[in-house]
């Protein structure tokens, strides 16, 4: 195993990242935390003929609260920034907790929120999570920069709206009437396994009502996928097990998930009525969003 | 029977802990040598099929490429690891036998040119149709893998012992069950590598392997030279567990490229390669009848056990006669009848993977025997307490047992997990299990057919005394061999452990062993340094006397001595010798050893090993003779998910019948590994193939899932105070492999008690407990 020849760049501003991503196309893939990248590129999977490494922009490194608007995390974060990150534990446990629940240690070490997004894994575990508490991606590209919802920037595995120029340079998680979220994995071991399912959700919960809710699904479709038929069906109703539950069953109809060396699609289907009621049973009971 | 002991019994340091925790410690993918080449295997890319031709010339245009071998360019010897089954080529002649099967090896400068190179080399197939399950295999008009194999059935077995049928008609119950185990991987962390290089006539081979000496053994026999013209040498090995018995395509491809170029060439496996090498364990269909009185005791039963084996033999014949052989060490069963066949197929070939052939019998007997006794109602661990085997016995097909404390185990085990209050009585989702184990403590036999003794080994004392040399070629894969081993010589010679050093994985300089399988080196090699440092001591102990007496020292008030000082009179204990009945009188080891190099120069022991002639006289009765049986009870508690299927392992109890204990830690440190590649092989683990190519999937850790350390449960490991095997040194005997052996019955019949569907088939992953749930509650069961 050896990684193929390449150029590569390290440029120290987004301005210019985005001039080479732009100058040469296809040809060239963001290298940030490499964690999934090198080991494609070694296993023969990809080979960039350029690598743009954007490991020189710090400014892409924090994790803010904005006042009165919301949470700003940094697309270079990695996920072990988001497990020890003050801010995040203090205004969404759930998002450090769905970090601690990724691969392993070292690759938390290494791993970039940026990477997670921006490489459309089906079943990558923070959009799950970013999704159910209504984050946007801000996109910078040569022309400028955009945001997206994050619901929005998938279009298939592997696949985002993003153009060749672009980077991600941050998530930003809205203030919001949330009163709980949550997220669970559940993979094929406690530590080092891909989510076999993913379920993020948030509600809000006044005197035992859900007034709103959001239910995204990781690894059960060709991207994350909101689960809407379950948001409605939760709103206004009491947060009962029984809805809850019942919010499970609609929710497994909502998913189109595959069979493949790790689970089947009916195993897969089942696991996302039995975890939506879960999740959301957690983020009922434990009122943090 | 047990002493006080300044070293056995001690949980010394291991000799290894400084340079493995620190990184200093070399392995064989580290060498360096001036001018050295980096070289790799040519590997099939389909499963079954001739080879039309072989176009390696872009590749030689390469800037950098040494040298292309292929069949062509080596010896045609087969070789294997049973001697009546050589069936597997250096390099594939006429066909390719499974995706991955070795074509031949390219040498170049650098790594780099190496993958370059393998990309340009063209195989041209004529491809035939592949067989990847025994069914298959076995099927009328199946595709011929080997022209030896027809049918491709690689071997039978027929034991048969007592009568069956008769004894089955007159038993109060009798049941049968079905169980399928998975094929596994050993999963060590240092891939196969090797070294080569030749001074004249002669080459080196430095090799990642369990055993030197066979190593050195079939390189010579293949490449036609004598034995003293290759040594096999070794750095550290990052653990084997049965995947590096055999050598591989890098230990003949080294020695041939690097005589080829002249230069040395080192060559190692990626780790999807390590998976291609293969040799793990056999996936078995297994059916068990067995026929009980009312009370639990066993009359008779029947085991039916069918093994696929890849595509070559290896050490598959000795796997499939496991599968049989020690079940009538554990239990006592006057009426036994095993039969067996390993069907060869197009995948990577089977072998020895801790425990041998045995676990995945031991899962299917274990849970078999608790459904037995759930029918007529007898408890599992009384199931066991009734047919357990006790010590000074001997078995039904003639092996004898010396000491043997199931019993023992099973009610320590039941006492130490509070089996009583908690089996059946945890509600759903929890449950509490048991399993028994065991294994030989080494085989009887050696692996070719010899005279040789089993193990040699040497010390020698350093000109000063200021060091002892402990010499023996058993490998210590990381089990700590080198360490135990010390200790017993040092404890034999009386001599400080600190100060003693292992001359070891050399053929040239060090003692010949057998290497490490079938958990023998501590007994084995334990009695060859043993021996050899005994006859150390009692040289020191001559000489020490020689000079006590010329020193004029003994003449005044030592009236009570009856008659002049002899060695008898002396000791000598961590490095101070002594008159016994009046201890201020001494010498050092040192000075005494220093003497004796004056005097005659250096200061030598000798010992060697050899289990004789030992029991049973069957066809198949070396696989399983043993001069020593350990036995072993496991008890696991688990928790599982009544919605998901998910188990958790929430705690475990093991007690080895070990004997003695040379060195606690590394025997606590043996059943912790044994149990997590135990529960590993449970529920996560399993070698995947695509079903219509026979391509590997899961060539890496990412999906070839191993337990993390997460998932691995406390384990409270015990021991038998009472254990001591009179025909291991010091009382020893085995720990390695049978703390595997009972793993996968007591979990799985933990996941039994837990869930109350009987799980039959390995591994027992989540969804297949969530399948047998839901399924379950569909038939309103």
């Amino acid at each position: 195993m050896y990684l193929p020849d390449f150029e590569y760049y390290a440029p120290d501003s987004i301005a210019e990242a985005c001039q080479l991503l732009s100058q040469f196309g296809a040809k060239a893939k963001v290298l940030a935390g490499g964690t999934d990248m090198v080991v494609k590129m070694k296993n023969e999977l990809l080979a960039p003929e350029v690598v743009v490494s954007v490991k020189n922009l710090e400014q892409l490194k924090k994790i803010e609260y904005v006042a009165g608007k919301g949470v700003c995390v940094g697309a270079l974060c990695t996920h072990n920034d988001l497990v020890k990150s003050d801010v995040l534990k203090e205004r969404y446990p759930s998002v450090a907790n769905a970090a601690r629940q990724m691969a392993n240690n070292q690759v938390r070490n290494r791993g970039t929120v940026g990477g997670n997004i921006s490489n459309a894994v089906p079943s990558a575990d923070l959009p799950p999570i970013f999704i159910a508490l209504n984050a946007t991606a801000k996109l910078v590209g040569t022309k400028g920069e955009r945001t997206v919802a994050m619901e929005d920037l998938f279009t298939g595995p592997g696949k985002t709206v993003m153009a060749q120029d672009e980077l991600i340079a941050e998530v930003f998680i809205p203030d919001q009437k949330m009163t709980g979220s949550n997220y669970i994995k559940f993979g094929l071991r406690k530590s080092g396994a891909l989510a076999v399912v993913g379920v993020a959700v948030a509600v809000q919960v006044e005197n035992g009502v859900i007034k709103d809710a959001r239910v995204a699904l990781g690894a059960v479709a060709a991207t994350p996928v909101r689960a809407k038929k379950t948001e409605e069906f939760l709103k206004g109703k009491n947060a009962t097990d029984d809805v809850l539950a019942e919010a499970g069953v609609i929710a497994s109809g909502e998913c189109k998930p595959i069979s493949d060396i790790r689970a089947s699609a009916e195993y897969r289907t089942d696991l996302v009525r039995i975890f939506t009621k879960r999740a959301l049973r957690k983020a009922v009971d434990e009122g943090h969003v | 029977m047990k002493q006080d002991y300044s070293y056995v019994g001690k949980s010394v340091d291991r000799n290894d802990s400084y340079g493995k925790t620190t990184g200093h410690a070399q392995y064989t993918a580290d060498l360096k040598f001036p001018g050295m080449l980096y070289g790799k295997l040519i590997r099939s890319t389909i499963a079954h099929g001739r080879i039309k031709s072989i176009d390696t010339s872009e590749a030689e245009k390469l800037n950098g490429v040494k040298a292309i071998i292929t069949a062509k360019d080596v010896p045609s010897m087969k070789w294997g690891l049973s001697p009546a089954r050589f069936d597997e080529n250096i390099f594939c002649i006429d066909k390719v036998r499974y995706h991955g099967d070795k074509i031949g090896a390219v040498c170049a400068v650098d790594e780099e040119t190496v993958y370059k190179a393998l990309k340009l080399i063209k195989v041209e197939y004529e491809e035939l149709p592949a067989v990847f399950t025994w069914q298959d295999a076995a099927k009328e008009g199946a595709p011929q893998i080997f022209e030896e194999y027809p049918g491709n059935l690689n071997t039978e077995i027929h034991h048969h012992f007592g009568d069956v049928d008769a004894a089955l008609k007159d038993a109060y119950y009798v049941r049968t069950d079905k169980f399928q185990g998975q094929r596994t991987y050993h999963a060590f962390i240092e891939n196969h590598a090797s070294a080569a290089y030749w001074d004249g006539d002669r080459a080196f081979l430095y090799s990642s392997c369990q055993s030197v000496h066979y190593v050195q053994y079939h390189l010579c026999r293949v490449l036609g030279m004598k034995m003293g013209n290759l040594t096999v040498r070794q750095t550290n090995v990052g653990a084997g567990f049965g995947g590096k018995l055999d050598p591989t395509g890098l230990d003949f491809a080294a020695v041939i490229l690097s005589k080829i170029t002249g230069q040395p060439v080192k060559m190692w496996y990626d780790h999807a390669e390590t998976f291609l090498n293969g040799r793990g364990r056999h996936p078995m269909t297994m059916e068990l009848t067995t026929g009980v009185d009312k009370n639990g005791k066993i009359l008779a039963h029947k085991f039916d056990c069918v093994l696929e084996g890849g595509a070559y033999t290896g050490l598959g014949i000795a796997s499939s006669y496991y599968a049989g052989s020690l079940l009538g060490v554990l239990y006592l069963i006057d009426n036994y009848k095993f039969d067996c066949r390993r069907y060869v197929t197009n995948l990577p070939p089977c072998g020895a993977q801790r425990g041998h052939g045995q676990p995945q019998p031991r899962f299917a007997f274990e849970h078999h025997i608790d459904l037995v006794g759930e029918a007529i109602g007898v408890d599992p661990i009384d199931m066991r307490l009734i047919n357990a085997r006790k010590g000074n016995s001997i078995t039904t097909a003639g092996y004898e047992v010396k000491s043997y404390n199931l019993v023992g185990a099973n009610k320590m085990a039941r006492d130490a997990s509070g089996w009583t209050e908690k089996r059946g009585k945890m509600g759903v989702g929890r449950g509490i299990g048991v399993g028994n184990g065991g294994f030989v403590t080494g085989a009887g036999f050696c692996q070719y057919r010899t005279d040789y003794p089993h193990s040699v080994g040497m010390v020698k004392i350093f000109d000063d005394g200021t060091r002892a040399y402990v010499y023996s070629n058993a490998v210590d894969i990381g089990q700590g061999s080198d360490t135990v081993l010390m200790q017993m010589a040092a404890e034999a010679m009386g001599y400080p452990y600190e100060r003693c050093q292992m001359v070891t994985g050399d053929t040239d300089l060090s003692t010949l062993d057998f290497g490490a399988y079938a958990s023998r080196q501590t007994l084995m090699a334990g009695w060859a340094v043993k021996r050899a440092g005994a006859e150390v001591k009692k040289k020191v102990l001559a000489k020490a006397c020689e000079m006590l007496k010329a020193s004029g020292r003994i003449k005044e008030g030592f009236g009570y001595l009856d008659g002049p000082l002899t060695p008898e009179d002396l000791d000598c204990v961590e490095g101070i010798v002594f008159v016994k009945q009046e201890p201020a009188v001494k010498l050092t080891f040192e000075e005494v050893a220093r003497k004796y190099f004056v005097d005659h120069g250096v200061l030598l022991g000798r010992g060697w090993y050899h289990p004789g002639k030992l029991g049973g006289n069957h066809k198949g009765a070396a696989v399983g003779t043993s001069p020593a049986y350990s036995s072993a009870t496991q008890v696991a508690e688990v928790q599982v998910d009544m919605e998901t299927g998910q188990i958790e392992c929430v705690d475990t109890w093991d007690v080895h019948d070990s004997g003695t204990i040379i060195n606690p830690k590394l025997f606590h440190g043996q059943v912790h590994g044994a149990f997590y590649m135990g529960v590993g092989e449970t529920i996560w683990e399993e070698v995947k193939f695509d079903k219509k190519t026979g391509k590997l999937l899961n060539g890496n850790f990412a999906e070839y899932r191993l337990p993390t350390a997460l998932d691995m449960p406390p384990v409270e490991s015990l021991t038998l105070d009472d254990s001591y095997e009179p025909n291991g040194p010091y009382g020893l005997k085995e720990v390695g492999e049978g703390a595997t052996t009972p793993t996968m019955g007591a979990v799985a019949n933990a996941i039994y008690d837990a869930m109350g569907v009987s799980m039959t088939e390995l591994p027992i992953t989540y969804e297949k407990v969530w399948r047998a749930l839901r399924d379950k509650k569909a038939s309103g069961k």
